[in-house]
């Protein structure tokens, strides 16, 4: 089994609580209270091994982070050992697209670790109805995906009330991240193969916050 | 029981009580003031600033007598003979009708009249027509909450309110306190840059209604730290600090001032917290497996955790582990409970927060970093208040060390059961305390700053659909009566006349059967209540008698019975040193 560390960051209130409990519960609360400082969950998702068709167990450890202002000097402690962010905005809301973006510059210039796979999420698409007259869609889908791709970042239009697409977040993420990990795996297996050293330990996990010795920041 | 020295006679004249009161206006007298002829009065009924809500009630009388007869009570004091209590009950109702020929009614009932107006808001959105009201504004007098009114009708008070104060600050280079006009009274609390403003006509001490105020401003500083509030007002002394508050402060503070003016929630008032009952054995195993868990942490560095804490639902606090001579101060606690069973009632199970909280009692500058999850004895178990675990650091990247002794915790509190313990723990029943003609009590122990109340019953089960409001009119009127009767013990400065201290708190109405419907099989009760407050150095008693009730000397015997029943089982009612590392 393979443990990732995931932090979601985003303006207040679009919607990042419900996000993870549409993933972790697959549930949904219209009048949800605002996140106070942060909350820690976990979810398993399973992949597939692309070779023989093996299922691997992938555990998410989900950092939910409140976006209020006031919380944001706490937020490197949440991000600084993360495998994966998700970075969420409102598509009802033009400001909150610019937040996600100074949330995504802080990510690249703070964690510098290439390996951090970002997604960017425009949650609420469910008030969105490009026929209807009351559409209140702010943010053109184009316009994101542009500067995700920009960016090299993954990018999902999703609802957390209906769940479209939330499952498929978390799948890509976990997809993403297994490729990478297996990739060292089998780096280090051919290295393991070279040296004379039968046990090498390989660390699946960066370092958690609380490892004094941390060496990330 | 009490040493026989304890005096429980008004250290002053009533004279001189009356006068710091405003004179019973000629409008609002519906009452006879037949309190001015007995010499140990202590309370007028001015001073209860109440108007009879049964419009038959010609007069109502509000006798408070200072117990002199403690002397001839301590001679046939047996807390065991109930049979001497019985004849003496039976006594007390048979001359019943001889003391007071003009009441009519024989019995005594337990359901509690209502005394109290509760001048609700008829139709006008004036805000005068509430009669209790909170503000909070700027020193600079930008409103930043209000708990009713529209921000049009606070902001021109809050342009008065700010005018006032600076009038006496350059006047009298001191704060004025309180306004009293009538039986409506604004008090001031200024903790620059903030002002906060209570008024009331519920007939609160200015003392109550600053403590309530200091409450609120507690609560500011929780979410937002001195320092971090001090820092916005010198950069610019006319900000505008609702922009800067959340949607969950205004919640909050809305929650707060319910609880302060619409609920049972005598924590305020007496500055005490109210504990989960719970058998001493079961407490101390919990907290020796609180000692064990921190003892196998052995990588925990020192300081890592400060306070750890089980709270039960209601705000109840169940169980502590601190370090020695470290305690955390009432107010701070109370923030704390508030905060968990407001904001994080609908968490899920396994969801674990952590939150950073201001403890403005603790350091007013400074945030500690709280861990916090439910227990529950079962992971998927889901609907219903539950007991909490709260473990609380000074260091803000501690999460994972304490979600690690969490874990450890709440998986050995699981293996021995011992949550389970706290799903069953039951409060007290009035029934389990052998105090007749008591309605309902509140016993804090001035040692352990806890105090102790049986829950409430109705006398009829009420029917689902109006529960909840049922309740919360039961929980209102309880506690003005508790108001009442703490008020007769102090002064409006909340000083008390006396170390110890005993009064009788009366409130009676004589005629109110005249104007009972014909056609109705059932009379109205007429209103008898009567209540007690007794304070010493180690504890303070309220107590609610049935009403009909009326002879002083069983009510004090019950209050002694009381008194020795909680004494007798404190272990079991209080948390006492806690679990100390």
């Amino acid at each position: 089994m393979f443990q990732f560390k995931l932090v979601l960051l985003g303006d207040s209130s679009v919607g990042k609580s419900s996000i993870v409990y549409r993933f972790v519960k697959n549930s949904f609360d219209e009048f949800r209270e605002s996140t106070i400082g942060a909350a820690f969950l976990s979810q398993t998702i399973k992949v597939k091994e692309s070779d023989d068709g093996e299922e691997t167990v992938i555990k998410f450890e989900i950092w939910d982070t409140a976006g209020q202002e006031r919380y944001k000097s706490l937020a490197p402690m949440y991000y600084r050992n993360a495998n994966a962010a998700l970075v969420v905005y409102d598509v009802t809301q033009q400001d909150s697209l610019v937040k996600a973006q100074s949330w995504v510059n802080e990510l690249k210039n703070k964690v510098g670790d290439d390996d951090l796979v970002i997604c960017l999420v425009g949650n609420k698409v469910d008030l969105c109805d490009e026929d209807a007259e009351d559409n209140k869609r702010a943010v053109g889908t184009e316009e994101a995906r542009s500067y995700a791709n920009e960016q090299n970042l993954l990018f999902y239009e999703v609802s957390a009330k209906t769940g479209l697409n939330v499952q498929q977040i978390f799948q890509s993420i976990g997809e993403k991240l297994f490729e990478t990990k297996s990739e060292e795996i089998a780096a280090a297996k051919n290295r393991q193969i070279g040296s004379s050293n039968d046990h090498v330990n390989v660390q699946l996990q960066r370092a958690s916050t609380n490892d004094p010795t941390s060496c990330c920041f | 029981m009490d040493s026989p020295e304890e005096q429980y006679i008004d250290s002053r004249p009533s004279r001189d009580q009356v006068s710091l009161r405003p004179s019973l206006s000629a409008t609002s007298s519906m009452f006879v003031t037949n309190a001015t002829s007995e010499p140990t009065t202590s309370i007028t009924l001015d001073q209860t600033l109440f108007r009879a809500s049964t419009p038959p009630l010609e007069a109502i009388s509000d006798r408070n007598d200072n117990d002199n007869s403690n002397d001839d009570d301590d001679n046939d004091d047996n807390d065991n003979d109930d049979d001497a209590l019985l004849e003496s009950l039976s006594q007390s109702i048979n001359s019943y009708e001889n003391s007071v020929s003009r009441f009519s009614h024989r019995v005594v009932s337990t359901d509690i009249p209502t005394v109290f107006i509760d001048e609700a808001p008829g139709g006008n959105d004036e805000l005068s027509s509430w009669n209790k009201n909170f503000f909070i504004l700027t020193s600079a007098g930008k409103p930043i909450y209000s708990m009713h009114g529209r921000d049009q009708q606070v902001t021109s008070l809050a342009g008065i309110i700010n005018t006032i104060m600076s009038y006496f600050q350059l006047r009298n280079s001191e704060d004025i306190r309180t306004i009293s006009s009538g039986n409506a009274k604004f008090s001031f609390l200024n903790r620059s840059p903030i002002i906060l403003v209570a008024y009331s006509r519920k007939g609160e001490t200015s003392n109550e209604l600053i403590n309530q105020l200091d409450f609120l401003h507690s609560y500011l500083i929780s979410s937002l730290s001195q320092r971090q509030l001090s820092r916005f007002f010198n950069k610019r002394e006319n900000f505008d600090l609702r922009n800067f508050l959340e949607a969950t402060d205004f919640e909050n503070l809305d929650e707060i001032c319910s609880l302060i003016c619409e609920r049972l929630y005598p924590d305020v008032l007496l500055g005490a917290l109210q504990c989960l009952t719970l058998k001493k054995t079961y407490r101390t195993q919990i907290h020796n497996a609180m000692l064990q868990c921190l003892l196998k942490e052995s990588d925990l560095p020192r300081g890592t955790i400060l306070y750890g804490l089980i709270v039960a639902p209601n705000n109840k606090l169940c169980s502590v582990l601190r370090p020695r001579g470290h305690t955390l101060h009432t107010t701070d606690l109370h923030l704390l409970f508030c905060l968990i069973y407001h904001q994080f009632q609908n968490l899920q199970n396994q969801q674990e927060m952590w939150v950073p909280i201001c403890f403005p009692k603790f350091n007013s500058n400074g945030f500690l970093y709280c861990y916090i999850k439910f227990m529950t004895n079962a992971p998927q178990q889901v609907s219903g208040p539950k007991p909490v675990l709260v473990l609380i650091s000074a260091q803000k990247d501690a999460f994972f060390p304490l979600k690690s002794l969490g874990t450890n915790l709440i998986r050995s509190l699981q293996s021995s059961e011992l949550i389970d313990k706290l799903y069953r723990a039951k409060s007290i029943k009035i029934t389990d305390v052998p105090a007749p003609l008591v309605h309902h009590f509140i016993y804090k122990s001035r040692k352990h700053v806890q105090y102790v109340m049986p829950e409430l019953q109705f006398a009829t089960q009420p029917d689902t659909e109006s529960t909840s409001e049922q309740t919360l009119g039961y929980e209102k009127k309880i506690m003005t009566y508790y108001q009442q009767i703490h008020k007769s013990l102090v002064r409006d400065d909340g000083g008390s006349f006396s170390r110890s201290t005993l009064s009788f708190v009366q409130w009676t109405a004589t005629d109110s059967l005249s104007t009972v419907t014909d056609q109705s099989l059932f009379q109205e009760e007429n209103i008898s209540m009567m209540g007690l407050a007794w304070i010493t150095p180690s504890f303070e008693l309220y107590l609610i008698c049935n009403n009909g009730t009326n002879d002083k000397n069983v009510v004090l015997k019950s209050a002694k019975k009381i008194v020795s029943w909680c004494r007798k089982h404190e272990e079991r009612l209080f948390v006492n040193e806690g679990a100390i590392f």
